[in-house]
Protein backbone atom coordinates (compact mmCIF):
# COMPACT_ATOMS: atom_id res chain seq x y z
CA UNK A 1 0.00 0.00 0.00
CA UNK A 2 1.27 3.45 -0.92
CA UNK A 3 1.77 5.96 1.90
CA UNK A 4 0.50 8.75 -0.34
CA UNK A 5 -1.43 8.34 -3.57
CA UNK A 6 -2.34 11.48 -5.46
CA UNK A 7 -4.35 11.22 -8.66
CA UNK A 8 -5.21 14.07 -11.05
CA UNK A 9 -5.36 16.58 -8.24
CA UNK A 10 -6.64 20.00 -9.24
CA UNK A 11 -7.21 23.08 -7.14
CA UNK A 12 -8.64 26.33 -8.42
CA UNK A 13 -9.10 29.61 -6.57
CA UNK A 14 -11.45 31.54 -8.83
CA UNK A 15 -9.62 31.92 -12.13
CA UNK A 16 -6.29 30.88 -10.65
CA UNK A 17 -5.30 27.24 -11.07
CA UNK A 18 -3.00 26.45 -8.15
CA UNK A 19 -2.73 22.73 -8.94
CA UNK A 20 -3.23 21.35 -12.41
CA UNK A 21 -3.73 17.60 -12.77
CA UNK A 22 -1.05 16.61 -10.27
CA UNK A 23 -0.41 12.88 -9.83
CA UNK A 24 2.27 11.08 -7.84
CA UNK A 25 2.66 8.40 -5.23
CA UNK A 26 4.97 7.92 -2.26
CA UNK A 27 5.86 4.44 -1.03
CA UNK A 28 5.89 3.46 2.62
CA UNK A 29 9.27 4.19 4.22
CA UNK A 30 10.32 6.51 1.41
CA UNK A 31 11.76 9.99 1.94
CA UNK A 32 10.12 12.07 -0.75
CA UNK A 33 11.24 15.60 -1.57
CA UNK A 34 8.79 18.16 -2.91
CA UNK A 35 10.60 21.06 -4.51
CA UNK A 36 9.34 24.12 -6.27
CA UNK A 37 9.67 27.89 -6.37
CA UNK A 38 7.37 30.11 -4.32
CA UNK A 39 3.80 29.94 -5.59
CA UNK A 40 4.41 26.66 -7.43
CA UNK A 41 1.72 24.79 -5.49
CA UNK A 42 3.70 23.13 -2.68
CA UNK A 43 1.66 24.59 0.17
CA UNK A 44 -1.63 23.93 -1.63
CA UNK A 45 -0.60 20.29 -2.09
CA UNK A 46 0.31 19.92 1.59
CA UNK A 47 -2.94 21.59 2.69
CA UNK A 48 -4.91 19.11 0.62
CA UNK A 49 -2.86 16.11 1.77
CA UNK A 50 -3.37 17.11 5.41
CA UNK A 51 -7.11 17.58 4.93
CA UNK A 52 -7.16 21.32 5.59
CA UNK A 53 -8.17 22.24 2.05
CA UNK A 54 -10.48 20.42 -0.38
CA UNK A 55 -9.38 19.82 -3.98
CA UNK A 56 -11.47 21.05 -6.90
CA UNK A 57 -10.86 17.73 -8.62
CA UNK A 58 -8.93 14.49 -8.30
CA UNK A 59 -8.24 12.30 -5.29
CA UNK A 60 -5.64 11.90 -2.57
CA UNK A 61 -5.26 9.08 -0.09
CA UNK A 62 -3.05 8.41 2.91
CA UNK A 63 -2.29 4.72 3.48
CA UNK A 64 -5.36 3.87 1.42
CA UNK A 65 -7.70 6.25 3.26
CA UNK A 66 -9.30 8.99 1.19
CA UNK A 67 -8.25 12.31 2.69
CA UNK A 68 -11.57 13.96 1.78
CA UNK A 69 -13.99 11.25 2.87
CA UNK A 70 -11.90 9.89 5.74
CA UNK A 71 -10.02 12.97 6.87
CA UNK A 72 -9.76 12.17 10.56
CA UNK A 73 -8.58 8.58 10.09
CA UNK A 74 -6.01 9.81 7.55
CA UNK A 75 -4.74 12.50 9.91
CA UNK A 76 -4.20 9.95 12.68
CA UNK A 77 -1.50 8.37 10.52
CA UNK A 78 0.44 11.60 10.06
CA UNK A 79 2.57 14.09 11.92
CA UNK A 80 2.80 17.60 10.56
CA UNK A 81 5.73 19.96 11.01
CA UNK A 82 4.63 23.30 9.64
CA UNK A 83 6.98 25.76 7.96
CA UNK A 84 6.69 28.20 10.86
CA UNK A 85 7.77 27.01 14.30
CA UNK A 86 4.20 27.21 15.54
CA UNK A 87 4.76 26.50 19.21
CA UNK A 88 2.91 28.18 22.07
CA UNK A 89 5.36 30.67 23.54
CA UNK A 90 3.45 30.97 26.81
CA UNK A 91 3.51 27.24 27.47
CA UNK A 92 6.51 25.19 28.55
CA UNK A 93 8.12 22.67 26.20
CA UNK A 94 6.44 19.90 28.17
CA UNK A 95 3.01 21.57 28.02
CA UNK A 96 3.38 22.07 24.25
CA UNK A 97 4.04 18.37 23.79
CA UNK A 98 1.23 17.34 26.14
CA UNK A 99 -1.23 19.59 24.31
CA UNK A 100 -0.30 18.19 20.89
CA UNK A 101 -0.52 14.62 22.21
CA UNK A 102 -3.96 15.36 23.65
CA UNK A 103 -5.13 16.62 20.25
CA UNK A 104 -4.16 13.19 18.92
CA UNK A 105 -5.83 11.42 21.89
CA UNK A 106 -2.57 9.79 22.96
CA UNK A 107 -3.08 8.11 26.33
CA UNK A 108 -1.57 9.74 29.44
CA UNK A 109 1.18 7.20 30.14
CA UNK A 110 2.16 6.96 26.52
CA UNK A 111 2.25 10.72 25.94
CA UNK A 112 4.40 11.31 28.99
CA UNK A 113 6.82 8.57 27.96
CA UNK A 114 6.91 9.77 24.38
CA UNK A 115 7.36 13.44 25.36
CA UNK A 116 10.30 12.60 27.63
CA UNK A 117 11.92 10.54 24.84
CA UNK A 118 11.46 13.29 22.27
CA UNK A 119 12.74 16.06 24.52
CA UNK A 120 15.81 13.94 25.17
CA UNK A 121 16.24 13.14 21.47
CA UNK A 122 16.10 16.82 20.53
CA UNK A 123 18.34 18.00 23.37
CA UNK A 124 15.57 19.85 25.21
CA UNK A 125 15.04 17.66 28.26
CA UNK A 126 16.75 20.08 30.64
CA UNK A 127 14.50 22.90 29.42
CA UNK A 128 11.27 20.90 29.61
CA UNK A 129 9.70 23.17 32.23
CA UNK A 130 10.85 26.45 30.70
CA UNK A 131 8.47 28.64 28.78
CA UNK A 132 9.16 28.43 25.07
CA UNK A 133 9.25 32.24 24.86
CA UNK A 134 12.89 32.12 25.99
CA UNK A 135 13.96 29.46 23.47
CA UNK A 136 16.25 30.17 20.51
CA UNK A 137 14.98 29.77 16.95
CA UNK A 138 16.73 26.41 16.66
CA UNK A 139 15.26 25.14 19.94
CA UNK A 140 11.76 26.15 18.84
CA UNK A 141 12.28 24.35 15.55
CA UNK A 142 13.41 21.21 17.35
CA UNK A 143 10.39 21.41 19.63
CA UNK A 144 8.13 21.82 16.58
CA UNK A 145 9.60 18.64 15.13
CA UNK A 146 9.15 16.85 18.46
CA UNK A 147 5.49 17.93 18.47
CA UNK A 148 5.10 16.48 14.98
CA UNK A 149 6.37 13.12 16.21
CA UNK A 150 4.51 12.88 19.51
CA UNK A 151 1.76 10.66 18.04
CA UNK A 152 4.35 8.28 16.55
CA UNK A 153 3.18 8.88 12.96
CA UNK A 154 3.72 6.53 10.02
CA UNK A 155 3.93 9.55 7.72
CA UNK A 156 5.64 12.82 8.55
CA UNK A 157 5.07 16.05 6.61
CA UNK A 158 8.10 18.28 7.00
CA UNK A 159 7.76 21.79 5.63
CA UNK A 160 11.14 23.52 5.40
CA UNK A 161 12.50 21.77 8.51
CA UNK A 162 15.98 23.30 8.59
CA UNK A 163 15.39 26.71 7.05
CA UNK A 164 17.59 29.36 8.67
CA UNK A 165 18.76 27.19 11.56
CA UNK A 166 22.02 27.05 13.49
CA UNK A 167 24.44 24.21 12.75
CA UNK A 168 23.59 22.21 15.90
CA UNK A 169 19.84 22.24 15.24
CA UNK A 170 20.44 21.43 11.58
CA UNK A 171 22.52 18.39 12.44
CA UNK A 172 20.07 17.12 15.05
CA UNK A 173 17.12 17.45 12.68
CA UNK A 174 18.95 15.79 9.78
CA UNK A 175 19.98 12.90 12.03
CA UNK A 176 16.42 12.47 13.22
CA UNK A 177 15.08 12.42 9.66
CA UNK A 178 17.65 9.77 8.78
CA UNK A 179 16.70 7.69 11.84
CA UNK A 180 12.98 8.03 11.09
CA UNK A 181 13.61 6.80 7.58
CA UNK A 182 15.57 3.85 8.95
CA UNK A 183 12.61 3.04 11.20
CA UNK A 184 10.31 2.90 8.17
CA UNK A 185 8.58 6.25 8.67
CA UNK A 186 7.58 7.88 5.39
CA UNK A 187 8.81 11.45 5.13
CA UNK A 188 7.29 14.05 2.80
CA UNK A 189 9.85 16.82 2.76
CA UNK A 190 9.20 20.26 1.32
CA UNK A 191 12.31 22.35 1.12
CA UNK A 192 14.03 25.18 -0.65
CA UNK A 193 17.35 23.64 0.32
CA UNK A 194 18.06 21.58 -2.76
CA UNK A 195 21.22 20.06 -1.33
CA UNK A 196 19.19 18.89 1.66
CA UNK A 197 16.76 17.16 -0.69
CA UNK A 198 19.66 15.71 -2.64
CA UNK A 199 21.16 14.19 0.50
CA UNK A 200 17.97 13.09 2.26
CA UNK A 201 15.49 12.03 -0.40
CA UNK A 202 14.98 8.73 -2.19
CA UNK A 203 12.96 10.56 -4.82
CA UNK A 204 12.20 14.16 -5.61
CA UNK A 205 9.25 15.81 -7.32
CA UNK A 206 9.71 19.22 -8.85
CA UNK A 207 6.52 21.23 -9.11
CA UNK A 208 6.21 24.40 -11.12
CA UNK A 209 3.16 26.55 -11.83
CA UNK A 210 0.88 23.89 -10.36
CA UNK A 211 2.20 21.05 -12.51
CA UNK A 212 4.70 18.29 -11.77
CA UNK A 213 7.74 19.00 -13.93
CA UNK A 214 9.68 15.87 -12.98
CA UNK A 215 9.71 13.01 -10.47
CA UNK A 216 12.69 10.73 -10.02
CA UNK A 217 15.66 9.99 -7.80
CA UNK A 218 18.13 12.89 -7.48
CA UNK A 219 20.81 11.01 -9.43
CA UNK A 220 18.49 10.13 -12.30
CA UNK A 221 17.28 13.71 -12.49
CA UNK A 222 20.85 14.93 -12.70
CA UNK A 223 21.53 12.54 -15.56
CA UNK A 224 18.78 14.14 -17.60
CA UNK A 225 20.89 17.26 -17.92
CA UNK A 226 24.41 15.90 -18.23
CA UNK A 227 25.03 18.78 -20.61
CA UNK A 228 25.12 21.13 -17.64
CA UNK A 229 28.64 20.44 -16.38
CA UNK A 230 31.04 22.96 -15.01
CA UNK A 231 34.69 23.70 -14.32
CA UNK A 232 35.55 25.68 -11.20
CA UNK A 233 38.81 27.58 -11.20
CA UNK A 234 40.58 29.92 -8.77
CA UNK A 235 43.53 32.14 -9.70
CA UNK A 236 46.17 33.64 -7.42
CA UNK A 237 45.59 37.15 -8.75
CA UNK A 238 42.56 39.25 -9.68
CA UNK A 239 41.95 40.98 -12.99
CA UNK A 240 39.09 43.31 -13.88
CA UNK A 241 38.88 41.69 -17.33
CA UNK A 242 38.81 38.12 -16.06
CA UNK A 243 35.06 37.48 -16.35
CA UNK A 244 35.03 38.74 -19.95
CA UNK A 245 38.18 36.80 -20.81
CA UNK A 246 36.84 33.53 -19.41
CA UNK A 247 33.53 34.02 -21.19
CA UNK A 248 35.44 34.12 -24.52
CA UNK A 249 37.13 30.75 -23.96
CA UNK A 250 36.09 27.93 -26.32
CA UNK A 251 33.34 25.63 -25.00
CA UNK A 252 32.20 28.01 -22.23
CA UNK A 253 28.48 28.74 -22.25
CA UNK A 254 28.33 30.88 -19.10
CA UNK A 255 30.60 32.14 -16.33
CA UNK A 256 29.60 32.83 -12.75
CA UNK A 257 31.76 34.33 -10.02
CA UNK A 258 31.40 32.39 -6.76
CA UNK A 259 33.47 34.01 -4.03
CA UNK A 260 37.13 33.93 -5.12
CA UNK A 261 36.37 31.29 -7.75
CA UNK A 262 34.88 31.25 -11.25
CA UNK A 263 32.46 28.59 -12.41
CA UNK A 264 32.46 27.95 -16.13
CA UNK A 265 29.47 26.02 -17.50
CA UNK A 266 30.12 23.78 -20.45
CA UNK A 267 29.16 20.69 -22.39
CA UNK A 268 32.85 19.75 -22.75
CA UNK A 269 34.86 20.06 -19.51
CA UNK A 270 38.02 18.70 -21.11
CA UNK A 271 38.06 21.42 -23.74
CA UNK A 272 37.50 24.11 -21.11
CA UNK A 273 40.28 22.75 -18.84
CA UNK A 274 42.75 23.00 -21.73
CA UNK A 275 41.54 26.50 -22.53
CA UNK A 276 41.77 27.68 -18.92
CA UNK A 277 45.30 26.29 -18.54
CA UNK A 278 46.38 28.04 -21.74
CA UNK A 279 44.70 31.27 -20.62
CA UNK A 280 46.49 31.16 -17.24
CA UNK A 281 49.84 30.68 -18.95
CA UNK A 282 49.21 33.52 -21.35
CA UNK A 283 48.09 35.86 -18.57
CA UNK A 284 50.92 34.76 -16.29
CA UNK A 285 48.34 33.83 -13.64
CA UNK A 286 48.80 30.87 -11.33
CA UNK A 287 45.90 28.41 -10.97
CA UNK A 288 45.22 27.74 -7.26
CA UNK A 289 42.52 25.13 -7.78
CA UNK A 290 40.73 23.51 -10.70
CA UNK A 291 37.75 21.16 -10.29
CA UNK A 292 35.04 19.71 -12.49
CA UNK A 293 31.43 19.27 -11.45
CA UNK A 294 28.54 17.29 -12.85
CA UNK A 295 25.08 18.84 -12.87
CA UNK A 296 23.64 19.41 -9.40
CA UNK A 297 20.04 18.92 -8.35
CA UNK A 298 19.90 22.68 -8.19
CA UNK A 299 20.76 22.79 -11.90
CA UNK A 300 17.89 20.40 -12.59
CA UNK A 301 15.58 22.52 -10.46
CA UNK A 302 16.58 25.72 -12.22
CA UNK A 303 16.25 24.14 -15.62
CA UNK A 304 12.83 22.65 -14.97
CA UNK A 305 11.36 25.67 -13.23
CA UNK A 306 12.93 28.21 -15.57
CA UNK A 307 14.16 30.22 -12.60
CA UNK A 308 17.47 31.19 -14.18
CA UNK A 309 19.17 30.98 -17.52
CA UNK A 310 22.59 29.62 -16.84
CA UNK A 311 22.70 26.90 -19.46
CA UNK A 312 22.72 28.70 -22.76
CA UNK A 313 23.16 26.49 -25.75
CA UNK A 314 22.40 23.17 -24.11
CA UNK A 315 19.63 20.78 -24.88
CA UNK A 316 16.43 21.41 -22.96
CA UNK A 317 14.71 18.72 -20.99
CA UNK A 318 10.97 18.09 -21.10
CA UNK B 1 -0.42 5.17 19.52
CA UNK B 2 -3.74 7.01 19.38
CA UNK B 3 -6.94 5.82 21.01
CA UNK B 4 -8.91 3.07 19.23
CA UNK B 5 -11.15 4.18 16.40
CA UNK B 6 -14.88 3.60 16.24
CA UNK B 7 -17.86 5.77 17.01
CA UNK B 8 -17.30 6.01 20.76
CA UNK B 9 -13.53 6.17 20.41
CA UNK B 10 -13.83 9.11 18.05
CA UNK B 11 -16.43 10.87 20.23
CA UNK B 12 -14.05 10.50 23.15
CA UNK B 13 -11.19 11.85 21.03
CA UNK B 14 -13.29 14.85 19.99
CA UNK B 15 -14.28 15.73 23.55
CA UNK B 16 -10.75 15.09 24.80
CA UNK B 17 -9.31 17.40 22.14
CA UNK B 18 -11.94 20.07 22.86
CA UNK B 19 -11.01 19.99 26.53
CA UNK B 20 -7.30 20.15 25.64
CA UNK B 21 -7.96 23.27 23.53
CA UNK B 22 -9.96 24.84 26.36
CA UNK B 23 -7.18 24.11 28.89
CA UNK B 24 -4.59 25.55 26.53
CA UNK B 25 -6.63 28.75 26.06
CA UNK B 26 -7.21 29.13 29.78
CA UNK B 27 -3.48 28.75 30.48
CA UNK B 28 -2.37 31.12 27.74
CA UNK B 29 -5.08 33.77 27.56
CA UNK B 30 -7.42 33.71 30.56
CA UNK B 31 -5.16 33.13 33.55
CA UNK B 32 -3.37 36.42 33.04
CA UNK B 33 -3.69 39.00 35.80
CA UNK B 34 -4.75 41.77 33.42
CA UNK B 35 -7.49 39.61 31.87
CA UNK B 36 -8.83 38.57 35.28
CA UNK B 37 -8.71 42.09 36.72
CA UNK B 38 -10.29 43.74 33.67
CA UNK B 39 -12.95 41.03 33.61
CA UNK B 40 -13.74 41.58 37.28
CA UNK B 41 -13.81 45.37 36.87
CA UNK B 42 -16.14 45.24 33.87
CA UNK B 43 -19.36 44.76 35.89
CA UNK B 44 -18.43 47.71 38.11
CA UNK B 45 -18.06 50.06 35.15
CA UNK B 46 -21.25 48.76 33.58
CA UNK B 47 -23.04 49.30 36.87
CA UNK B 48 -21.78 52.86 37.12
CA UNK B 49 -22.74 53.53 33.50
CA UNK B 50 -26.30 52.38 33.91
CA UNK B 51 -27.11 53.00 37.59
CA UNK B 52 -25.65 56.40 38.36
CA UNK B 53 -28.26 59.14 38.03
CA UNK B 54 -31.14 56.71 37.60
CA UNK B 55 -34.00 56.42 40.07
CA UNK B 56 -33.88 52.60 40.05
CA UNK B 57 -32.59 50.82 43.14
CA UNK B 58 -29.10 49.37 42.61
CA UNK B 59 -30.49 46.00 43.59
CA UNK B 60 -32.86 46.10 40.62
CA UNK B 61 -29.89 46.45 38.29
CA UNK B 62 -28.13 43.26 39.46
CA UNK B 63 -29.85 40.65 37.21
CA UNK B 64 -29.30 42.75 34.08
CA UNK B 65 -25.74 43.40 35.16
CA UNK B 66 -25.13 39.65 35.48
CA UNK B 67 -26.56 39.12 31.97
CA UNK B 68 -24.43 41.87 30.40
CA UNK B 69 -21.32 40.68 32.19
CA UNK B 70 -21.84 37.21 30.74
CA UNK B 71 -22.45 38.63 27.26
CA UNK B 72 -19.19 40.57 27.21
CA UNK B 73 -16.92 38.23 29.17
CA UNK B 74 -17.96 35.09 27.26
CA UNK B 75 -17.54 36.61 23.81
CA UNK B 76 -14.45 38.77 24.23
CA UNK B 77 -11.36 36.56 24.37
CA UNK B 78 -11.71 34.18 21.40
CA UNK B 79 -12.08 37.06 18.91
CA UNK B 80 -8.68 38.21 20.17
CA UNK B 81 -6.91 34.88 20.68
CA UNK B 82 -7.91 33.20 17.41
CA UNK B 83 -6.59 35.96 15.09
CA UNK B 84 -3.37 35.97 17.12
CA UNK B 85 -3.12 32.19 16.71
CA UNK B 86 -3.69 32.63 12.99
CA UNK B 87 -0.85 35.14 12.87
CA UNK B 88 1.65 32.88 14.66
CA UNK B 89 0.29 29.82 12.80
CA UNK B 90 -0.59 27.86 15.95
CA UNK B 91 -4.18 27.77 14.69
CA UNK B 92 -2.94 25.45 11.90
CA UNK B 93 -2.28 22.87 14.62
CA UNK B 94 -5.93 22.85 15.58
CA UNK B 95 -7.37 22.66 12.07
CA UNK B 96 -4.98 19.87 11.05
CA UNK B 97 -5.55 17.73 14.17
CA UNK B 98 -7.41 14.41 13.78
CA UNK B 99 -10.66 15.87 15.11
CA UNK B 100 -13.59 17.63 13.46
CA UNK B 101 -13.93 21.40 13.34
CA UNK B 102 -16.85 20.96 15.75
CA UNK B 103 -14.33 19.88 18.40
CA UNK B 104 -12.16 22.92 17.68
CA UNK B 105 -15.16 25.29 17.92
CA UNK B 106 -16.34 23.55 21.10
CA UNK B 107 -12.88 23.77 22.69
CA UNK B 108 -12.50 27.44 21.86
CA UNK B 109 -15.98 28.15 23.25
CA UNK B 110 -15.44 26.11 26.43
CA UNK B 111 -12.69 28.39 27.67
CA UNK B 112 -14.82 31.51 27.16
CA UNK B 113 -17.69 29.74 28.88
CA UNK B 114 -15.67 28.90 31.99
CA UNK B 115 -14.09 32.36 32.16
CA UNK B 116 -17.49 33.98 31.84
CA UNK B 117 -18.96 31.96 34.69
CA UNK B 118 -16.08 33.01 36.92
CA UNK B 119 -16.55 36.68 36.02
CA UNK B 120 -20.36 36.48 36.45
CA UNK B 121 -19.79 35.51 40.07
CA UNK B 122 -18.53 39.07 40.73
CA UNK B 123 -21.86 40.94 40.19
CA UNK B 124 -23.69 37.95 41.64
CA UNK B 125 -21.66 38.12 44.84
CA UNK B 126 -21.88 41.93 44.92
CA UNK B 127 -25.66 41.66 44.69
CA UNK B 128 -25.81 39.22 47.57
CA UNK B 129 -23.21 40.80 49.85
CA UNK B 130 -23.40 44.55 49.17
CA UNK B 131 -27.00 45.14 48.04
CA UNK B 132 -28.58 42.19 49.83
CA UNK B 133 -30.44 41.28 46.65
CA UNK B 134 -32.31 38.06 47.41
CA UNK B 135 -32.31 35.16 44.96
CA UNK B 136 -35.79 33.68 44.90
CA UNK B 137 -35.07 30.67 42.71
CA UNK B 138 -31.69 29.08 42.05
CA UNK B 139 -32.80 26.83 39.18
CA UNK B 140 -33.34 29.54 36.52
CA UNK B 141 -30.24 31.37 37.73
CA UNK B 142 -27.97 28.34 37.25
CA UNK B 143 -29.44 27.43 33.86
CA UNK B 144 -29.58 31.08 32.84
CA UNK B 145 -25.89 31.60 33.59
CA UNK B 146 -24.72 28.31 32.08
CA UNK B 147 -26.70 28.52 28.85
CA UNK B 148 -26.14 32.26 28.33
CA UNK B 149 -22.41 31.89 28.93
CA UNK B 150 -22.12 28.99 26.52
CA UNK B 151 -24.27 30.75 23.93
CA UNK B 152 -22.16 33.92 23.90
CA UNK B 153 -18.88 32.01 24.08
CA UNK B 154 -19.94 30.18 20.91
CA UNK B 155 -20.98 33.48 19.37
CA UNK B 156 -17.48 34.86 20.06
CA UNK B 157 -15.93 31.81 18.42
CA UNK B 158 -18.28 32.25 15.45
CA UNK B 159 -17.21 35.86 14.90
CA UNK B 160 -13.55 34.80 15.25
CA UNK B 161 -14.00 32.60 12.16
CA UNK B 162 -13.63 35.75 10.05
CA UNK B 163 -10.28 35.18 8.32
CA UNK B 164 -8.16 37.97 9.70
CA UNK B 165 -4.99 38.14 11.75
CA UNK B 166 -6.08 41.40 13.38
CA UNK B 167 -8.30 41.13 16.48
CA UNK B 168 -9.56 44.68 15.88
CA UNK B 169 -11.33 43.61 12.69
CA UNK B 170 -13.39 41.07 14.60
CA UNK B 171 -14.01 43.18 17.71
CA UNK B 172 -15.46 46.02 15.65
CA UNK B 173 -17.89 43.63 13.94
CA UNK B 174 -18.73 41.95 17.23
CA UNK B 175 -19.48 45.24 18.98
CA UNK B 176 -21.84 46.19 16.17
CA UNK B 177 -23.90 43.24 17.36
CA UNK B 178 -23.23 43.16 21.12
CA UNK B 179 -23.93 46.78 21.98
CA UNK B 180 -27.40 46.96 20.40
CA UNK B 181 -28.29 43.69 22.16
CA UNK B 182 -28.15 45.48 25.52
CA UNK B 183 -30.97 47.79 24.49
CA UNK B 184 -33.28 45.31 22.81
CA UNK B 185 -33.10 42.42 25.25
CA UNK B 186 -34.96 43.75 28.27
CA UNK B 187 -31.80 44.08 30.32
CA UNK B 188 -32.43 47.54 31.76
CA UNK B 189 -35.68 48.32 29.98
CA UNK B 190 -38.37 45.62 30.35
CA UNK B 191 -39.20 43.87 27.09
CA UNK B 192 -42.74 45.30 27.27
CA UNK B 193 -41.32 48.84 27.34
CA UNK B 194 -38.92 48.41 24.42
CA UNK B 195 -40.01 50.71 21.52
CA UNK B 196 -42.00 49.15 18.69
CA UNK B 197 -38.97 48.93 16.41
CA UNK B 198 -37.07 47.05 19.11
CA UNK B 199 -40.02 44.76 19.82
CA UNK B 200 -39.69 43.32 16.35
CA UNK B 201 -36.14 42.16 17.00
CA UNK B 202 -36.34 41.27 20.70
CA UNK B 203 -37.02 37.68 19.70
CA UNK B 204 -33.83 37.53 17.69
CA UNK B 205 -31.55 38.29 20.62
CA UNK B 206 -30.22 35.38 22.70
CA UNK B 207 -29.63 37.89 25.49
CA UNK B 208 -33.41 38.33 25.77
CA UNK B 209 -33.82 34.73 26.86
CA UNK B 210 -30.74 34.61 29.07
CA UNK B 211 -31.75 37.81 30.79
CA UNK B 212 -35.31 36.55 31.18
CA UNK B 213 -34.08 33.46 33.03
CA UNK B 214 -31.74 35.41 35.28
CA UNK B 215 -34.44 38.01 36.02
CA UNK B 216 -36.76 35.15 36.99
CA UNK B 217 -34.39 33.98 39.67
CA UNK B 218 -34.56 37.44 41.29
CA UNK B 219 -38.15 38.50 40.58
CA UNK B 220 -39.93 35.16 40.38
CA UNK B 221 -41.57 35.72 37.01
CA UNK B 222 -40.48 35.54 33.38
CA UNK B 223 -41.63 37.32 30.25
CA UNK B 224 -41.43 34.01 28.42
CA UNK B 225 -41.76 30.55 29.87
CA UNK B 226 -38.41 29.41 31.40
CA UNK B 227 -38.52 26.31 29.21
CA UNK B 228 -38.89 28.54 26.14
CA UNK B 229 -35.94 30.60 27.34
CA UNK B 230 -33.80 27.49 27.72
CA UNK B 231 -34.96 26.01 24.44
CA UNK B 232 -34.23 29.26 22.58
CA UNK B 233 -30.76 29.50 24.11
CA UNK B 234 -30.06 25.89 23.06
CA UNK B 235 -31.24 26.70 19.52
CA UNK B 236 -28.94 29.73 19.38
CA UNK B 237 -26.01 27.61 20.62
CA UNK B 238 -26.72 25.06 17.90
CA UNK B 239 -26.99 27.72 15.20
CA UNK B 240 -23.74 29.39 16.29
CA UNK B 241 -21.92 26.05 16.52
CA UNK B 242 -23.02 24.88 13.07
CA UNK B 243 -22.41 28.29 11.49
CA UNK B 244 -18.96 28.51 13.08
CA UNK B 245 -18.09 25.03 11.84
CA UNK B 246 -19.09 25.97 8.28
CA UNK B 247 -17.29 29.29 8.32
CA UNK B 248 -14.03 27.83 9.65
CA UNK B 249 -14.23 25.17 6.93
CA UNK B 250 -14.94 27.77 4.24
CA UNK B 251 -12.23 30.19 5.32
CA UNK B 252 -9.62 27.42 5.69
CA UNK B 253 -9.73 27.10 1.92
Amino acid sequence: MQAIEVSHLTKRFGNLTALDDVSFSVSGGETFGFLGPNGAGKTTTIRILTGISTPTGGTASIFGKDIIRDTIASRKEMGIVHETSNVYDDLTAWQNLMFTAELYAVGKQMREKRAAELLDLFGLLERRDDRVRGFSKGMKRRLTLAMGLVNNPRLLFLDEPTSGLDVQSNLIIRDVIRDLNAQGVTVFLTTHNIEEANLACDRVAIINRGRIAAIDSPERLKKTIQSVQSVEVAFDSASPRRMDDLRQLPGVSEVRKEGDKFRLFTEDPSLVIDAVTAYAKAENARILSLSTFGPSLEDVFIRLTGLGIRTRGVTTVD
Amino acid sequence: MTEPAGKHGQLYAELFAAWAIAKKDIRIYYLKPNIIVSGAMFPLFMFLAFAVGRPAEPAVMIPGLVAITILFSASSIEPVSIPIERRVRTFDRLVSAPVSLHAVVLGESLSGFLYSIGIALVPLAAGLVIFRTPIISVFPLVFGILLTAFCFATMGTLFAAYPTESPGDIMSMLNMVRLPLIFISGVFIPVESVPAVGQAVVWLSPLTYGNDLIQASYHGHTHFNPLIDMAMLCIFILIFQVAANRLYKKFNE
